[in-house]
């Protein structure tokens, strides 16, 4: 799939069907006896409803007449309770489907982002953040009210139309089938608005997507944009997208507001119809008053339940255009997973074999070509390379957040792909060229890389990379609060945390993959003793630039030309008088004009 | 209701609309309430009334022109109830839509004081969720009550003209309903205040999880991460059900006195029945129209609410939205069109909070001269480059640029004639081209081509299957930290600046490149001054000034030689970096 960016609409890939409120029902099945139970509740409560009219009626036709002033009392009683229980019933009613609806909403809201945490970089990549970001917090917010009452609503209104319908052929078929002659016209009217606001709505939904993807990177990049003084024209950019959500907006309600105005005409018409119909062509012969004012009366009953079930089904339309969305994240395919039977991988030792591996990102653009190398337990190896050469995809594979194109690689023996992804990447250090620092303390930062560790480990560690005075120094020590963008740290400082948060986890395997590039020599220096520490009796992988770095280790690889193209010591290599000694050179050359 | 003035003050451009909505509210409304009036005519005339048989024999022509009548009526009045919600929608949707643009404004410009204590989700909760909530009690809230009151006030009068005696027995129960509404008011205040902070939280939450998507498989931390969201996602959950819970321990009050109005009018008209103050014909019409009162009795909670949750939302809006950055455009601003690019620092101290960063620098750079920053991590480097585009305002000295004090140009003067490539690498998911031409848009394309060439990205951007217009993921992930500081030093080129700040632009890239970009420097084309932050004397050795800091102080200033006679920091960096040369070949 080609990269989204903000100004992209995404495309649906999964059309709605069936399948999808099958889904829905997965999710209200768990709280199906409380929806029961909410409904019985309802049931009552719409009999008690009904009990009032018949007393208020009995009251003005025999109490009051007669006179009765104890009988008119008790009757308000009666009332009273019939209200009482109405109320009361629907309280509990609204209680229990709050914390349906609201649990619901929070499964679903799990689930999507347990399956967000299996998916690849590549979803991460291939797509604006904030379009995901908008999908686990605002549309699943979107859907509370449809998976709880919604349901239980459709219930109601169809007994509801059904018990009126009953009493309306028992009092005269012919103008029963009047009223209900009304319902083919307004189903067809709405089958037109439907596909339309169908489209209208998953617009809707697009646009939103838009403007949150462009608001989330303007705020992670509001520092570029003044830096260029582009704020004026992300501004303008930012209005469009505004502008195309709010076309959107009116173009959906356009079609949805149509619906009420609708339901309102043809009940009318149908008023109109039975005045019609049984007065002017049937009355004199058959029916009696009575019957067309029960009629009427039944009539207007029997649309209310229709103008229920017409909003609720609006606010469906609307809806599944976000739980649509929803449903496609949660069916993204997770590519890299643990196989059947994948075993927990034992404890590493560091044999590291690649066995004849070819890969690439994309098809057709082979990154790395029949590759195969040993590493044994404690060895360590310094990819070098220009840039782009496939250094960071060795690491990258090392690590499975790739599957092979072709061939196999092994740790201790064990083919990576069929071992648990945790117990894999759970072993390994990887330091990132991207120091991610969350928001929290820096102590937290740190503690990510062993969350039991103490907070003496903790400290050691910073020791070790030197971070620990910079830290001292910061107004709250370690438990200052720092955020990704923000100003607090700088760009050394982020790669020293997250060079402590590696040493941590004390991985089995090391992988520094331009760890220290930000970080001044000097520093640099005092850190190398602690890495070198560090590397020992572990297997490590060190992607750097800095020969000082490169040449302490047991073997370096040059990498081009998707594959190694030369390997061996520092002084081989240098012997050789291939890549790797022009590289070499040139940085002498460099530095001692 | 401070909130309530700041919302009719932003409906600027859309008031008219939008009072035009309401009055239609007030009069479709009224319509409703004339309906039952028209069908009477039917009922009355030709189903109950005494001579019903006589008219249907005599009268039919009246009785179709009835029929018509209503159906007629009714196609107007729910023509104008649409034309009436179309309004609401329209203009509640332009207030938001001014709103949001505005906010965003308000955002973008904030310095980094803002940044740093504002994080993304909540910002975004700001410019989503809670604006939502302003369009619900426009198109929703406000619609409902001036509704209510009009039925209301429409039903009273009309009670009042039947008989006042009843008229006053349905009011009785009005001010148990303003009672329990007020208490309503101050109770869920706080519930909503606690779910907006909630939202927030989950916000960001989500945000950063999504951010750092790398780091958490790195560390096969997913289930840390589930554990963590959930604990969020249960308070999130949690809080919405306080919050309606706390609502429906109310609302069973609300509901029980509204829909009570039916027994009081049984017991009050039955009673007046029974003593014969008013006629059955009276207690109908007045029955008939109960639902008048008792509906918007039984709303008036659900919009005290409502109000409520606005309430909470909308102050979250406006913290920021009267936001005003203490970096701004100072009175009288000066806006030179070009600068020369001269840059001096006139005894500058900068501290963040209590930590000094900066002490007492002083420099001078001149016009297109080339000069090296380096220092330990932490010395106070990229701080001091972000003062020279006033990203911090200085609280002791001066940052001068062509000699004029950087508070005193318009922002957007200076910073225009700046371009930096930061350290932070920070690419937008926009193709390769729109990356590097991001500061200048309308740039030919073999402009772009000429600064890919330049920064030396051309040969991986030419590889790339989609070349220029390679859309690049959301902080140019799926680069290699090389390449993406490469197209961000092709973009800080683009805009021809008069001075070019670069960041450790270079950490990543191997040295040949490197060896590549510092030639190009040389040779941009266009006359600037450079300053360099670098941690290899490779990039600094020919710089016209290399400056030294160590813990916010300039410890040695030169050129590559004087500094090596000096045997200072330089030096040392020197000897590390060499050294290995030294000792591999001597």
């Amino acid at each position: 799939m080609a990269r989204n960016r903000y100004n992209i609409d995404e495309v649906l890939e999964t059309p709605f069907d069936i399948r999808h409120l099958k889904r829905s029902f997965k999710y209200m099945n768990r709280h199906a006896k409380k929806m029961i139970f909410s409904l019985v509740l309802s049931i009552f409560a719409a009999v008690s409803g009904l009990l009032g009219p018949i007393i208020t009626q009995y009251a003005l036709d025999k109490t009051i007449p007669a006179g009765d002033i104890w009988g008119l009392l008790i009757l308000v009683l009666l009332l009273v309770v019939t209200i009482a229980v109405s109320v009361i019933f629907s309280n509990i009613r609204a209680r229990i489907m709050t914390v349906v609806g609201q649990d619901i909403i929070f499964e679903i809201r799990t689930d999507l982002f347990k399956h967000l945490q299996d998916l690849p970089f590549e979803y991460y990549d291939n797509r604006p953040h904030g379009k995901i970001l908008i999908r686990v917090v605002n549309y699943v917010n979107s859907v509370s009210d449809m998976l709880s009452n919604g349901i239980i609503n459709i219930v109601l209104e169809l007994l509801n139309m059904f018990f009126i319908m009953v009493f309306m052929f028992f009092v005269s078929v012919t103008l029963a089938l009047v009223v209900l002659a009304g319902v083919p016209i307004f189903a067809g009217i709405m089958m037109l608005i439907k596909r339309r606001q169908r489209k209208a709505w998953q617009q809707v939904s697009n646009k939103s997507s838009n403007l949150n993807a462009y608001l989330q990177e303007s705020i992670t990049g509001a520092r570029i944009a003044q830096v260029f003084t582009r704020e004026e024209e992300n501004a303008e950019i930012f209005d469009n997208l505004s502008n195309s959500y709010r076309t959107a907006w009116m173009k959906a309600v356009k079609y949805s507001n149509m619906v009420a105005p609708a339901v309102d005409n043809i009940s009318m018409l149908v008023r109109a119809a039975i005045y019609a119909v049984g007065l002017l062509i049937i009355s004199p012969a058959g029916v009696t008053l009575g019957t067309i004012a029960a009629m009427t009366s039944y009539a207007a009953s029997f649309w209310q339940p229709i103008i229920n079930l017409s909003n609720i089904f609006n606010n469906f339309i609307n809806n599944i255009a976000y739980l649509e969305r929803i449903f496609e994240t949660m069916d993204e395919p997770v590519t890299i997973c643990d196989k059947e039977g994948a075993y927990e991988l034992p404890e590493i030792e560091g044999n590291i074999s690649f066995e004849n591996v070819t890969f690439s990102y994309e098809e057709g653009k082979t990154v790395l070509e029949d590759v195969s190398f040993d590493v044994k337990s404690g060895e360590s190896i310094a990819l070098v390379g220009p840039t782009g050469a496939g250094k960071s995809t060795i690491v990258s594979l090392l690590s499975r957040f790739y599957d092979l194109k072709e061939g196999r690689i092994t740790i201790d023996g064990n083919d990576i792909s069929n071992v648990t992804l945790h117990s894999l990447r759970s072993q390994m250090g990887i330091m990132l060229q991207d120091s991610f620092i969350f928001s929290g303390t820096i102590f937290d930062n740190v503690r990510y890389g062993r969350l039991d560790a103490s907070e003496d480990e903790i400290k050691a560690a910073c020791k070790t990379v030197c971070a620990d005075e910079f830290i001292n120094q910061m107004p709250n020590g370690y438990m200052t609060e720092v955020n990704e963008r923000g100003s607090m740290l700088s760009g050394g400082q982020k790669q020293l945390i997250s060079f402590a948060r590696t040493l941590l986890s004390d991985p089995k395997i090391l992988i520094l993959d331009e760890a220290t590039s930000s970080i001044d020599a000097k520093t640099e220096r005092l850190l190398q003793e602690g890495l070198f520490k560090l590397m020992k009796g572990r297997t490590s992988f060190i992607i750097a630039h800095r020969l000082s770095t490169i040449k302490n280790c047991d073997r370096i690889m040059f990498i081009d030309d998707k594959g190694i193209a030369e390997c061996g010591t520092h002084n081989e290599l240098i012997n050789r008088h291939g890549e790797y000694y022009k590289l070499y050179t040139s940085q002498h050359e460099e530095i001692s004009v | 209701m401070f909130q309530v003035k700041w919302i009719w003050e932003n409906l600027k451009g859309y008031r008219g609309r939008y009072v035009f909505a309401l009055t239609l509210s007030v009069v479709c409304n009224i319509l409703i309430l004339a309906t039952p009036v028209l069908s009477a005519l039917i009922v009355d005339g030709y189903l109950t009334g005494d001579d019903a048989l006589f008219n249907i024999a005599n009268k039919k022509g009246t009785l179709i022109l009835l029929i018509l009548g209503l159906i007629a009526f009714t196609a107007v009045k729910s023509l104008l109830q649409y034309v009436c919600c179309m309004s609401y929608e329209k203009s509640s949707q332009g207030v938001i839509f001014s709103l949001r643009t505005r906010l965003f404004r308000t955002v973008e410009n904030q310095d980094m004081t803002f940044y740093d204590e504002y994080r993304t989700g909540d910002i975004m909760t700001r410019l989503t969720g809670d604006l939502d909530m302003i369009r619900h009690m426009l198109a929703f809230v406000f619609r409902g009550l001036i509704e209510s009151v009009t039925l209301l006030l429409a039903a009273v009068v009309y009670f009042f003209v039947v008989d006042w005696k009843m008229a006053i027995c349905i009011l009785a129960l009005t001010p148990l309903i303003f009672i329990i509404s007020f208490r309503l008011k101050r109770v869920v205040g706080p519930v909503h205040m606690r779910l907006r902070e909630k939202l927030a939280a989950m916000n960001t939450a989500a945000q950063e999880n999504i951010s750092g998507n790398r780091v958490i498989k790195a560390f096969a931390r997913e289930q840390y991460e589930i554990d963590k969201f959930g604990r969020i996602n249960k308070e999130y959950s949690a809080a919405n059900k306080a919050a309606s819970l706390k609502w429906l321990s109310f609302s069973p009050y609300l509901e029980g006195i509204a829909v009570s109005l039916s027994a009081v009018m049984l017991l009050a008209g039955g009673i007046f029945l029974i003593t014969k103050s008013i006629t059955m014909g009276e207690y109908i019409a007045i029955s008939g129209l109960i639902w008048a009162v008792s509906n918007p009795m039984r709303s008036l909670g659900m919009y005290v609410n409502d109000t409520q949750r606005f309430m909470a939302s909308a102050m979250k809006i406006m913290d920021i939205f009267y936001k005003k950055p203490a970096i701004k455009d100072p009175e009288n601003a000066y806006t030179p069109k070009e600068i020369k690019g001269d840059v001096e620092f006139k005894n500058v101290s900068f501290s963040y909070g209590n930590t000094k960063v900066l002490k007492n620098v002083s420099f001078k750079i001149n016009s297109g001269e080339t000069v090296a920053v380096m220092g330990e991590t932490g010395s106070g480097k990229t701080t001091l480059i972000n003062l020279i585009p006033r990203f911090y305002d200085v609280p002791g000295g001066e940052v001068l640029v062509d000699g004029v004090n950087v508070k005193k140009y318009a922002l957007k003067s200076l910073r225009r004639n700046i371009s930096m490539a930061t350290q932070d690498v920070l690419l937008y998911s926009d193709t390769i081209d729109g990356n590097i031409a991001y500061g200048n848009s309308d740039m030919p394309e073999k402009d772009v081509y000429k600064c890919a060439d330049f920064a030396g990205a051309s040969e991986f951007i030419d590889k790339m299957p989609e070349g220029y217009d390679t859309i690049i993921g959301e902080r140019g992930v799926g680069l290699s930290g090389g390449q993406k500081q490469r197209i961000s030093l092709a973009r800080a080129i683009a805009v021809k600046p008069k001075i070019l700040i670069l960041d450790d632009t270079t950490s990543a890239v191997d040295l040949e490149m490197e060896k590549h970009i510092q030639d190009s420097l040389k040779n941009l084309g266009f006359e600037c001054t450079k300053i360099i932050i670098a941690q290899r004397i490779s990039s600094t050795k020919d710089a016209d000034k290399i400056i030294i800091l160590d813990d916010g102080k300039i410890v040695e200033m030169g050129t590559h030689t004087e500094l090596l006679r000096n045997k200072g920091y330089y030096y040392d960096v020197f000897m590390l970096q060499n050294e290995g040369f030294e000792r591999s070949e001597g």
